[in-house]
């Protein structure tokens, strides 16, 4: 009988499992779409006080760390593969975006964003991160977007987007869309194949590659 | 001809630009069964994330109650409300109501929510240079006369999935031609941070929501009067055995105590009854001491459980209780036992089990029992035995606390 007590504590720790990894109870799939991230034990009480217990007053006898794991709300397959790569760091790709572009001789400048990105949604989703970041950076920015003239748009469309780029910049400032007091960071997906963004920096009509 | 490939062309791009999907016209079966599976996906990940997104926007009006972005009441519009790519439309009506809703019960916020037809229509003017189609809030002659006029300013909303995160951004963009951002904020929450479901009328901070939830989980009260039914079966012996008891009901109560607050340790008290008419009747005490296995402070949320261990004195009598003797029992002497009051029996037991508790009300066990001075009873079998202990006797119970 002691086999059935064996046997018992097994699946017990199998039901009580709290490892993210792939094993008998999670399938690859499962925990392929969990979403990691390492934190001190101080940490991990703070925020889940009932589950992790807090650090004794002389300190513990093992250095403790918690790893938390939480699922995705986007399961694999629900949308676009390089939308997905793009949307689920899109706080920290828009932050780091800003953080490329801020110089000290635009400070005091308008600040306008555009982006270029195969979708729609995608791309306002995008420019509404990155105007976000823009401020919390303490400056000025505007939702307005300067625009071309249709035959200034049917001669930079025929280029490719190495020469596109600069000669829009220098258009927005010879017709007066964007003016000495503006700068436009744009936020330039290249290539559809790609899960990165590019940024260029355009100001008094000069294009700047950032990234 | 041009006129019908410009017709088709401008429908093409308005759905296009409205993020849908065009019909899947002429797709396979397979492929309609695929695309259904896959709407019913993303309704039930909008199911679960919807309350998330409520609650960001309440921590969003929140902010503003605490820390008004105007100093009188503004007319703002809703000038876009966009929500994780892939969830549809309907998320997103729900989200402008509740914006709507909120902002109603909190005039304090100095942002009246305005209704501008032209902001969010689809505008066309035309010049002698260009025609211009877009939407008023693009288009700066349109913004002109809106903004110059009334004042006003536009609130943009967008929610986005971020891996585990549901991220709210929102900004306020006075409408004038220069379109300039007056103001901005991110918020993030992960879907598994339980909603706090605040009230709009009574809006909260996280911080504040968390300390109530705190002060619930301590301030519940150690002391709690359980109401238990139990059942009771026994195990029948081996080849050559007499007969085992039949099934026993049990009512229970008493009390229950916690060591501290967490109600990580609970033990209790409870005395018992049991009447089968013609039967048998009993009465019973019972000590018990269980321990929280799942986490270290009981939660208001999810189910606990705990491991236990008690120990009864269980007294019986009546005509089926005679198979609590040690002597083998047969069926005559079972129907001598129906004369009279019958035989009575006193013995002691002791429990192992497991205590499922649902949201501090309603518990339901299950528990292994022996009794040690019946153990070599040829009445009664094991359930299972672990070396020398036998467990004769199985029971369920289902509790609730007041």
């Amino acid at each position: 009988m002691e086999w059935v007590i064996l046997v018992s504590l097994a699946l017990a720790s199998l039901v009580f499992v709290t490892d993210p990894a792939p094993g008998p109870i999670r399938l690859r799939a499962q925990a392929r779409n969990m979403d990691c991230e390492h934190i001190s034990a101080q940490e991990a009480h703070q925020r889940y006080p009932g589950i992790i217990a807090a650090a004794k007053p002389r300190g513990d006898y093992v250095e403790r760390r918690a790893m938390v794991c939480k699922e995705r709300l986007m399961r694999p397959g629900l949308r676009v593969a390089q939308d997905d790569a793009i949307l689920s760091r899109l706080e920290d790709r828009a932050a780091e975006l800003v953080g490329v572009a801020m110089r000290p001789d635009l400070a005091d400048r308008t600040w306008l964003v555009e982006t270029h990105y195969p979708s729609g949604p995608v791309s306002a989703k995008i420019a509404f991160a990155t105007k976000n970041a823009l401020v919390q950076q303490g400056l000025a920015v505007s939702d307005r977007t300067p625009v071309l003239g249709v035959d200034d748009l049917d001669v930079i469309t025929h280029m490719g987007p190495w020469q596109a780029y600069p000669a829009a910049c220098r258009r927005y400032a010879d017709t007066g869309g964007m003016g000495a007091g503006d700068a436009l960071l744009a936020v330039v997906n290249l290539d559809p194949r790609e899960t990165i963004l590019h940024a260029g920096l355009c100001a008094d009509g000069r294009w700047e590659w950032l990234q | 001809m041009k006129r019908l490939f410009l017709a088709l062309f401008l429908a093409l791009f308005v759905v296009l630009a409205m993020g849908q999907a065009p019909p899947v016209w002429g797709a396979t079966p397979v492929e309609q069964a695929q695309q259904a599976e896959l709407d019913r996906v993303r309704a039930a990940v909008a199911d679960q994330v919807q309350l998330t997104a409520y609650d960001l926007i309440d921590e969003l009006v929140y902010g503003w109650v605490t820390e008004p972005v105007f100093p009188a009441s503004t007319p703002v519009v809703l000038a876009g409300v966009t929500v994780p790519v892939g969830l549809g439309t309907g998320l997103q009506a729900l989200v402008e109501n509740h914006v709507a809703a909120v902002l109603a019960e909190n005039p304090t916020t100095n942002i009246q929510l305005a209704h501008c037809p032209a902001c969010t229509a689809t505008v066309v003017q035309s010049g002698p240079e260009v025609t211009i189609v877009s939407r008023g809030l693009d288009n700066p002659n349109v913004l002109a006369e809106i903004g110059s006029a009334t004042g006003r300013h536009a609130l943009f909303l967008d929610i986005e999935a971020e891996g585990a995160w549901l991220v709210l951004r929102a900004r306020i963009t006075r409408l004038t031609p220069d379109l300039p951002i007056v103001w901005s904020h991110t918020i993030a929450s992960s879907a598994s941070t339980p909603p706090l479901l605040r009230q709009p009328g009574d809006l909260k901070s996280a911080t504040q929501a968390r300390a109530e939830y705190l002060d619930a989980l301590r301030d519940r009260g150690p002391i709690a009067i359980p109401a238990r039914f139990v059942i009771r079966t026994y195990a029948a012996p081996g080849d050559q055995g007499g007969v085992p008891p039949p099934p026993f009901l049990w009512l229970q109560t008493g009390v229950e105590l916690g060591a501290n607050e967490s109600l990580a340790w609970t033990s209790s008290i409870v005395v018992g009854y049991s009447f089968i008419p013609q039967a048998y009747q009993g009465l019973m005490a019972q000590a018990r001491i269980s321990r929280l296995m799942t986490g270290r402070t009981r939660s208001h949320l999810r189910p606990d459980l705990y491991g236990f261990f008690g120990v009864s004195a269980i007294s019986v009598w009546g005509a089926a209780t005679g198979s609590f003797r040690t002597e083998k029992i047969n069926a005559d002497e079972i129907l001598m036992d129906s004369v009279g009051d019958g035989p009575r029996t006193t013995f002691g037991a002791i429990q192992l089990g497991l205590d499922l508790r649902l949201g501090n009300r309603i518990g339901l066990a299950v528990f292994l029992e022996t009794m040690p001075n019946l153990s070599d009873s040829r009445n009664l079998g094991d359930y299972i035995a672990v070396g020398t202990i036998g467990f004769q006797a199985i029971g369920t119970e289902v509790g609730v606390c007041f």
